[in-house]
């Protein structure tokens, strides 16, 4: 995954397959590229397997079948997984913390890295920083208000400087501003060329967000039904969009 | 009446001036079931965790088997033990019968058995987010299993304070396992059992107190553990 050009993918995998103990068949993706600095925002109905996906990309959920590229050749995504471990990143709906204090939790994934503890410590207080949070460090994680529990769950990954992101609904139950503070977090993860993937239901705090956007329909990633585009284009939608230049409408039927 | 308040006038006498007898006969159901709670309920709560989280085949009909021998009785228990461990035994030649090492191993399995069904139980309904927490965020299979028991640290050691009370107070595998020998392998349920055919009630009483404090002490800490696991 390191040392790609840039417009080379650092995530590609091809022919995703899923099947549910029921038979029912969830995911049938032919080939789906995440790139740095980049977001895909995936939407589609409940149910429909988008946390499946995300948990697949992470190596959390094992697929049926599912092919990645590594370094020009194709390895089964059971070989391939373990590449993965903190590169690739998955963020629950509901930010899951540790029961002990926030820097212990941002601490976690640093252990059994080879780092000194100076060296932690100091990645761990510039996490803090950059997310604003290092008035909270002594706290502990589930004393957090659930703005809070999401930047420190951002925060615990963005310290292992992961190549892929993977977030799901990062916006639910969140208030206005902690939307506004995860929203503008994920952008500074963006700019510094982490590539994501985002699941929202909510189009509106992924504005300024979201590069691309694709919906998984009955299994396959197909050009979503009501996208978020430049009002100015209407037929762009993969440009980069900036926040205030964006309008809702549905691709099918206009605005 | 005047007999048993007697008798139980007697027991706290026996306690508080420290008996020799009845001190020992406390420090070895303490060191027999402490022993085995501390080799028994580790090994037990990996098993629990992988029967709660690793898929294999037969994992169902072996948790439910396990579940069934929860509550097996501790004669079977010091029976299976006894014929193990008895001369023409699989394992007579270690010649352990009769010893406090036997009275641990039956102990072991007792609470082995009672830990996996329930350590599962809190493993098994607890948030999956921990385990994949800690899995994307690096963590190698037995640091994340370590991680979700360290999450689950009060529901786990209620279920091994609760199975230390019911091998402390066992009397089937000690009395059979163990030969309740004075000064060696009489613990307290032997010694009651003992005491009581004798008609020295006073002892008898003395011990029984000894665990109904036992019992309290540990039914407050269960209740503490609860308190705490429920309010995170």
């Amino acid at each position: 995954m390191n040392g790609m050009d840039v417009d080379q993918p650092i995530l590609r995998l091809r022919d995703i397959r899923k099947t549910l103990p029921s038979g029912r068949r969830l995911l049938e993706i032919d080939e789906l590229s995440i790139h740095a600095g980049r977001c895909l925002l995936l939407t589609g109905a409940n149910g429909i397997g988008k946390t499946t996906l995300l948990k697949i990309l992470s190596g959390l959920e094992p697929p049926d079948h599912a092919l990645v590229d590594c370094d020009g050749t194709h390895l089964l995504w059971s070989v391939a997984r373990r590449r993965f471990r903190r590169e690739v990143i998955y963020l629950h709906q509901e930010a899951y913390l540790f029961d002990r204090s926030v820097t212990d939790n941002v601490t976690y994934g640093l252990r059994g890295l080879g780092l000194s503890r100076a060296q932690v410590a100091e990645r761990v207080q510039r996490s803090l920083e950059w997310a604003g949070l290092s008035h909270l460090a002594a706290r502990n994680a589930r004393e957090l208000s659930g703005g809070e529990q999401q930047r420190v769950a951002l925060t615990r990954a963005l310290v292992l400087t992961p190549q892929v992101l993977l977030l799901d609904e990062p916006f639910s139950g969140l208030d206005e501003e902690s939307r506004s503070r995860t929203g503008f977090l994920i952008q500074r993860l963006k700019s510094e060329r982490v590539g994501m993937v985002v699941t929202s239901h909510e189009l509106l705090p992924m504005s300024g967000i979201a590069d691309e956007h694709l919906e998984l329909h009955a299994g396959r990633l197909v050009p979503p039904t009501r996208s978020v585009q430049r009002a100015s284009t209407g037929h762009r939608p993969r440009e980069v969009m900036a926040p205030g230049e964006v309008a809702y409408f549905d691709t099918k039927g206009g605005r | 009446m005047d007999g048993l308040g007697e008798a139980t006038l007697r027991a706290l006498y026996l306690l508080i001036e420290g008996d020799g007898a009845l001190w020992n006969i406390i420090g070895v159901s303490f060191s027999v079931s402490g022993g085995a709670i501390l080799i028994s309920a580790p090994v037990a709560m990996v098993l629990a965790f992988l029967l709660a989280y690793v898929s294999f085949p037969g994992r169902r009909p072996l948790i439910s088997t396990l579940q069934s021998l929860q509550s097996i009785p501790t004669v079977v228990v010091g029976l299976l033990v006894y014929m193990l461990l008895s001369r023409r035994g699989l394992f007579g030649d270690l010649h352990l019968l009769f010893t406090q090492t036997a009275m641990v191993i039956g102990q072991i399995v007792i609470a082995f058995l009672f830990v996996v069904p329930m350590a599962h139980g809190v493993l098994a309904a607890a948030d999956r987010r921990a385990w994949e927490t800690a899995r994307t965020l690096g963590a190698a299979p037995w640091r994340a299993m370590l991680t979700v028991m360290t999450e689950l640290r009060f529901g786990l050691l209620a279920v091994a304070i609760a199975a230390f009370a019911r091998i402390i107070t066992e009397v089937g595998t000690s009395i059979m396992v163990g030969g309740n020998i004075e000064s060696f392998t009489r613990n307290i349920p032997t010694a009651i059992a003992l005491e009581t055919n004798k008609g020295e009630f006073a002892q008898g009483i003395a011990l029984g107190l000894v665990l109904l404090v036992l019992a309290l002490l540990l039914n407050v800490l269960l209740g503490q553990l609860q308190g705490k696991g429920e309010m995170r």
